[in-house]
C-alpha cells in the first residue's frame, strides 16, 4: 500500500475527531530545531465543512479490537484497514510543516491488541517526531481509555496537549454503545493529566532547574462529547462539561453532533448541528462569561432553546436583572446583556472613562445594538419605549427574527 | 506653517515626520509617500529626510510615554492599505503625548477608532497568512512562497517565519507590491524584486508532497456537515488563489 492511500484511509478514519486546535502553548523556536508554537493558535486552511484545518490528523491504525457502535472503525464493519509506521508519520508531519500545511501532529490510534500496547506505540512515534527529527511544534495525542498510568505521563512528556474522549455522556450509554470502555478506565487518565500538570506548575514555582525540564502538557487537555447519539438532555450535558472544567480543569470541552455510522441501537437522523451550535455556546457562557450551569436550566431534563441562544434564553427569564446602565454597569454585568461580548465590553469599559457614551457612540464603537438595545440605558434613556416583557421581546431575540421583523413591519403599514 | 509633507514611505521617514512636527513646529496640511504625491497648489511641499536617530527617538517615546499597546498600533496601522492612514496616525500620536496611554479610550475621535480599526486589519489578515501561506521547496533548496496582501504585511510574516522555520532557506514574495523577504537560514533581508522577474522550478518530490497534502485536505471534510458558506466567511477566496489545496498542481517538471 502506497503512501498515498493509506493517508486516505487513516485521515478518512480520524475526521469524526472534532478538536484541531493548536492553541495554549507558547513555545521559542530553538536553533536546530524545527518549528515554534504561538499561543493564540493558528488555522491553516478550512475544510468544505468549515471546519479549522491546523493539524496534522491521522490514526495510527485503524485496526480496532473494540466494538463501539458509534464509532465507524469498529471491528465489526467492513472497511479498508491501514497502519503508519512510526518513521512515516513522523516524515509526513516534517514535510507539511516545512510546507507550512500544518501547525503540528494529532495523533491518535485505534485499539490494537491491548490499551497498553497501543499507547507504547503512539509514545514511539512521538518519540521519532520529537528526538530524530526535531520537531518543537504542537502535538496533540490521545491517550488510551485503560493506558497505564506511568505510560500517560510519558506521553505528556512528549506532547503539548492530551485528551481522552468520552464520547458518551452517562455510564447507561457507556454499556450499551460501547462495551469495551467503562467511565472509570476513561477518567482514570484525566485524573493523572491534572495531577501532573499541577504538580509541574508546583515545581516550576519552586525551582529554577525545573524551566530547563521537558514541560507536562502544556497545552493542558481536552476531551469530546457525541452529541444526539443518545438520550442525555442539554442540561445533564452542560453540567458533565462545567465539572470537568472545574475539577479537573480541562481547556477545552468538544460537542460532535452525531453522524450515523450504522451501528446497533443508534438513531439514523441528520446529525443535530443546530444543537451542537447551542451546546457550543453554552459552552463559552461558562468558560468566558462567568455563568453556571444552574441559571442556564431550570430542570435536569431541559434542553437548549433552538430558536434562541442561551444567553438571550437566559436574559429573557431573567429580566427583572435589565436594563443595565452602559455607563455604570461593571464589567462583567455588561458580559450578561445579550449581543455584548468581551470585546464590545472592554470597548465600553475603556471608553466611558474619557467620558458619557450615548446610543450613538455605542454604533462608532461598533457595538452591535440588535439584541443588546432592548436590555440597556445610556445615561438614563432607553433606546425605544419598548417595555421589558418576555412577549414583547422574545419574538425580536429569535435567530431569524430580522425576518419576521421585516414580515411585521409591512403587515402594520399596510 | 502649512505645508504637504512628503517622506520616503518608511516607518522610520514616518517618524521623522513626527520628530518634524514638535521640533520644527510644521503643521502638515498632508503627508504622503515620496513619489505617490498629488501636487497642490495651495501649499509648498517640503520633502523630510529620514533619519534612523530621530525615529527611534520618536519610536521610544511613544512606546514609553503613550503604551506598548499604541506602539503597536502604530506599528500595525501603518502598514495599512489605507489613504488617510498617515494623518490619523500623526493625529493619535500627538493626541497620545498629551493624553498618554488613556488615547486608546478616546473612542469618540474619529481617527483614534481608524487606527484601532486599520490596526486591526492589518494584524488580522498577517495572523491569516501565518496560516495560509504555502511554501514551495525549490531545485535550489530554498522554500518559495507567493503572497498577494491587500496590506503590507510583509514585515509580520516575515518575523514569525524567521522563528518558524529557521533552519531552512526561504523567500517570501510580495508579488502585489514587487518585494520580497528573503531567508538564508541565519539572517533576512527585506529588498525589491523586479515583476515578473521571478522563475520558480521545484525540487524532485515537491509535487508529490503537494498531492498528498490535497490527498488529506479533501479527505478531511464531512459531506454530512457540508458547509460552503462558513468555509468561505474563514477562508475568503482572495487567499485561495496562493494555496495549494484550491489550485490546480502544475505539472510535474520535465527531467
Amino acid at each position: 500500500m502506497d503512501m498515498m492511500d493509506k493517508l486516505k484511509i487513516l485521515a478518512d478514519a480520524a475526521k469524526y475527531d472534532v478538536a484541531c486546535t493548536s492553541s495554549g502553548s507558547n513555545r521559542a523556536a530553538k536553533r536546530g530545531e524545527l518549528g515554534h508554537n504561538v499561543a493564540c493558535g493558528i488555522c491553516h486552511s478550512f475544510t468544505a465543512d468549515g471546519r479549522c484545518i491546523s493539524l496534522l490528523k491521522i490514526l495510527l491504525t485503524n485496526q480496532c479490537i473494540y466494538d463501539c457502535q458509534y464509532c465507524g472503525n469498529r471491528r465489526s464493519t467492513d472497511i479498508p484497514r491501514a497502519e503508519f509506521t512510526p518513521d512515516e508519520v513522523a516524515e509526513l508531519t516534517i514535510r507539511f510543516y516545512q510546507r507550512n500545511y500544518i501547525e503540528g501532529l494529532f495523533l491518535s490510534s485505534a485499539i490494537v491488541k491491548n490499551p497498553d500496547h497501543t499507547m507504547e506505540l503512539l509514545i514511539n512515534a512521538l518519540k521519532i517526531v520529537r528526538e530524530k527529527y526535531r520537531f518543537n511544534g504542537y502535538i496533540h495525542v490521545k491517550t488510551i481509555p485503560g493506558a497505564d498510568d506511568a505510560l500517560v505521563r510519558q506521553a505528556a512528556l512528549l506532547a503539548d496537549r492530551l485528551s481522552v474522549n468520552i464520547e458518551l455522556p452517562s455510564h447507561e450509554s457507556l454499556k450499551v454503545l460501547a462495551p469495551d470502555k467503562t467511565k472509570q478506565n476513561i477518567i482514570a487518565p484525566m485524573k493523572i493529566i491534572r495531577e501532573g500538570i499541577a504538580q509541574a506548575k508546583n515545581e516550576l514555582a519552586l525551582y529554577r532547574h525545573a524551566k530547563n525540564e521537558p514541560s507536562f502538557a502544556p497545552a493542558g487537555q481536552s476531551t469530546q462529547l457525541i452529541v444526539g447519539a443518545t438520550p442525555e438532555s442539554d442540561s445533564k450535558i452542560v453540567s458533565l462539561a462545567e465539572g470537568l472544567y472545574g475539577k479537573f480543569k480541562l481547556k477545552r470541552v468538544f460537542y460532535s453532533a452525531y453522524i450515523p455510522a450504522g451501528g446497533k441501537n443508534l438513531p439514523t437522523a441528520d446529525p443535530p448541528l443546530l444543537r451542537e451550535h447551542r451546546l457550543y455556546q453554552a459552552d463559552w457562557l461558562l468558560r468566558f462569561y462567568n455563568y453556571t450551569a444552574s441559571e442556564l436550566f431550570s430542570n435536569p431534563d431541559e434542553n437548549l432553546s433552538l430558536e434562541m441562544d442561551p444567553k438571550c434564553h437566559w436574559a429573557v427569564n431573567n429580566l427583572h436583572q435589565f436594563p443595565v446602565e452602559i455607563n455604570k454597569a461593571d464589567y462583567l454585568t455588561l458580559l450578561r446583556v445579550p449581543g455584548i461580548g468581551q470585546v464590545s465590553a472592554q470597548r465600553i469599559v475603556a471608553a466611558r472613562r474619557v467620558g458619557k457614551i450615548d446610543f450613538d457612540g455605542l454604533k462608532k464603537m461598533r457595538v452591535v445594538l440588535r439584541r443588546a438595545k432592548f436590555f440597556i440605558t445610556c445615561d438614563g434613556k432607553t433606546f425605544d419605549k419598548l417595555p421589558l416583557y418576555p412577549e414583547t421581546i422574545a419574538p425580536r431575540l429569535r435567530d431569524n427574527s430580522q425576518i419576521a421583523g421585516y414580515q411585521q413591519l409591512s403587515l402594520s403599514w399596510q | 506653517m502649512a505645508v504637504n509633507v512628503t517622506f520616503d514611505g518608511s516607518l522610520e521617514g514616518f517618524f521623522c515626520v513626527v520628530y518634524a512636527v514638535y521640533y520644527e513646529k510644521i503643521t502638515p496640511s498632508s503627508i504622503q509617500e515620496e513619489g505617490m504625491d498629488q501636487l497642490s497648489f495651495d501649499a509648498a511641499t517640503r520633502f523630510i529626510e529620514t533619519d534612523a536617530k530621530k525615529a527611534t527617538r520618536v519610536f521610544n517615546a511613544i512606546r514609553e510615554k503613550i503604551s506598548e499597546d499604541a506602539a503597536d498600533n502604530v506599528h500595525r496601522a501603518f502598514h495599512a492599505n489605507h489613504d488617510g492612514r498617515f494623518s490619523a496616525l500623526l493625529n493619535y500620536i500627538r493626541l497620545g503625548f498629551s493624553v498618554g496611554h488613556m488615547v486608546d479610550s478616546h473612542l469618540h475621535e474619529n481617527f483614534v477608532r481608524l487606527v484601532h480599526k486599520l490596526a486591526k486589519n492589518v494584524w488580522r489578515e498577517a495572523h491569516l497568512l501565518h496560516g495560509f501561506c504555502r511554501f514551495e521547496e525549490t531545485k535550489q533548496g530554498a522554500y518559495y512562497c507567493k503572497v498577494t496582501p491587500k496590506n503590507d504585511v510583509l514585515p509580520m510574516l516575515a518575523a514569525h517565519f524567521v522563528q518558524r522555520l529557521m533552519n531552512q532557506a526561504w523567500v517570501i514574495h510580495d508579488k502585489v507590491r514587487n518585494k520580497a523577504a528573503i531567508y538564508d537560514g541565519n539572517s533576512c533581508v527585506i529588498s525589491s524584486v523586479p515583476a515578473n522577474g521571478v522563475t520558480v522550478s521545484l525540487a524532485e518530490g515537491e509535487i508529490e508532497t503537494q498531492e498528498l497534502w490535497v490527498t488529506f485536505f479533501n479527505t478531511l471534510a464531512i459531506d454530512e456537515r457540508k458547509n460552503i458558506k462558513l468555509q468561505k466567511q474563514l477562508l475568503p477566496l482572495y487567499f485561495r488563489g496562493n494555496m495549494t489545496e484550491f489550485v490546480p498542481i502544475r505539472p510535474a517538471p520535465k527531467r
